[in-house]
């Protein structure tokens, strides 16, 4: 016979080491542009409505800068992180950003700079290099850790989420309307994901990289 | 010409020299590459004033240009290439012509961010060696473009440009008092431009500019052309006797281009260009047409 006092203990005990994949949910989110082909790059972000988020860990991201182009183009990080942005071209490149999240500037180098950049505010921030101006990243600031962002199936699977109500939303650097636009309310109970889906309708690009231009021989 | 066949070669060697030199020094040059290829037809290579003298022909053109740039500080680059030129007439074959020649552009932006103005300062010098041995020569270009970018669609620039060429021979006289080369000429150009993406692979340019200094016509043999011009030579290029003569002219060239991106490195460009000329003496006005397609990339 044992105490409903240490029976409770016990049981306390119990929840308190289980796998916390066992009380983890799962959302399951598709992004599709107005074409109804998947959309890659597109940032998913699961808010949760009682606003309880796990404590913040230092964690060092890395945004490449890879034959001219940053690598990722979309790199979505929680605020309070730390970028990298480590130079693999053998040139020199000077990374800058206008944000308001995050103004910086990594004036011209090569290699990886001595001291990473803090992203302290949620927000999108948009990265250019002063030298090549065709070159353009971003990084997505997220007030939670849980967020994912689409591959080229157009897919992100978040997982390990606490059980809860959510407000789930896509971002992507070229869709129209805004953010907040596309929130959605999910229930996440077990490990059967909630599906979310997204269509977005997507602005021009007007980037050509390193385009020849007309009447202008000779290197640039 | 002997002279001549051996002072390019030798020009291209100190050339290769200067620049393998540069690199070995330039830990972080980035190199280039630029190649374009196609067709342009002028309906007036002769710059004629009477319409039955207008003298049209098609030739296919080759441009590369090869070099690297070196990025002196967080704003300034400067740029180092060598350029090839090829030009083929399908029927006034004495003015095809292959050159051969170096650029340098010192590119300077003020401030951070791909909408802060630049300015660009260049010279270049391009030997051009003419299947008529009489317009063998050099050409030179000076000048300097201020622009800037607005927003991620609109680029305009406005361009002052000082251009010369020396030809090297200089032919007989045949009138007394008018002597030298009358294919030497220079000019002051100032120009603007603007560049527009009409969609995402698109880019539409839109060019205007106003020339002054000297130009070469030819005609049929006209004793009204000595009151006008400063040097007269005697001339077959275009197939029958006539008399190749300098003027002083005012020139604006007006052009629009389309260039259509294929990949990130590869275009397909249209261009026209409407060129009208007004003498300065009483000559009056000539006027061409120029259509080119060419397909170009870039490394």
């Amino acid at each position: 016979m044992i105490a409903p006092a240490a029976a409770a203990r016990v049981a306390m005990l119990v929840c308190l080491t289980l796998p916390a994949a066992a009380l983890a949910a799962k959302l399951s989110a598709n992004v599709r542009g107005g074409d109804g082909k998947p959309l890659p790059n597109a940032v998913v972000v699961a808010m949760p409505e009682d606003g309880r988020l796990p404590p913040l860990t230092k964690t060092v991201e890395v945004v490449d800068q890879i034959d001219k182009e940053f690598v990722p183009y979309v790199k979505p990080v929680r605020a309070g992180s730390y970028v990298q942005f480590p130079n693999k071209d053998n040139i020199r490149h000077h990374v800058y950003s206008f944000s308001p999240p995050k103004r910086f500037e990594l004036p011209l180098y090569s290699g990886t700079p001595a001291e990473p950049v803090l992203f302290d505010k949620p927000g999108i921030v948009k990265l250019g290099c002063n030298i090549h101006d065709w070159m353009l990243g971003y990084v997505y600031v997220a007030e939670t850790p849980y967020f994912g962002k689409s591959a080229g199936d157009g897919r992100v699977e978040l997982d390990q989420l606490p059980p809860g109500r959510y407000q789930v939303r896509v971002w992507h650097p070229l869709m129209q309307g805004s953010e907040t636009a596309t929130v959605q309310r999910v229930e996440l109970r077990d490990e059967t994901p909630a599906r979310v889906q997204w269509t977005l309708k997507l602005n021009p690009e007007y980037r050509p990289r390193r385009m020849p231009l007309p009447g202008e021989p000779g290197y640039r | 010409m002997q002279t001549r066949m051996t002072t390019a070669p030798r020009w291209l060697t100190c050339w290769l020299c200067c620049v393998l030199a540069l690199y070995s020094a330039a830990a972080h040059s980035e190199w280039g590459f630029d190649a374009s290829g196609g067709f342009t037809y002028d309906d007036n290579l002769s710059n004629a004033f009477e319409a039955d003298e207008r003298k049209g022909d098609t030739a296919a053109v080759i441009d590369v240009a090869g070099g690297y740039r070196e990025q002196l500080g967080t704003s300034t680059g400067l740029g180092l290439s060598l350029l090839g030129t090829s030009q083929s007439y399908l029927h006034y074959t004495g003015l095809s012509n292959i050159g051969l020649g170096a650029r340098a552009l010192l590119r300077t932006k003020f401030g951070l961010g791909a909408e802060a103005p630049w300015l660009a300062v260049s010279a270049q010098a391009v030997y051009h060696n003419y299947h008529d041995d009489n317009l063998d020569g050099w050409s030179y270009e000076a000048g300097a473009t201020l622009g800037r970018r607005f927003g991620d669609r609109l680029t305009v620039s406005g361009s002052v440009r000082y251009d010369a060429y020396v030809a090297n021979s200089t032919p007989p006289v045949i009138v007394p008092g008018l002597s030298g080369s009358p294919y030497d000429v220079y000019g002051w150009n100032l120009g603007v431009q603007a560049r527009f993406f009409a969609t995402e692979s698109d880019l539409v340019s839109l060019s205007y500019t106003w020339r002054t200094g000297t130009v070469t016509s030819v005609t049929e043999p006209d004793l009204e052309i000595l009151e006008y011009s400063d040097r007269v030579s005697r001339t077959d290029i275009f197939g029958s006797p006539e008399i190749a003569y300098r003027i002083n002219a005012n020139t604006q060239t007006i052009g629009i281009a389309w260039s259509h991106t294929l990949g990130q490195r590869t275009a397909l460009n249209v261009a026209y260009a409407y060129r009208r000329s007004q003498a300065a003496s009483d000559l009056g006005v000539y006027y061409a047409n120029v259509i080119s397609v060419t397909f170009s990339y870039s490394y």
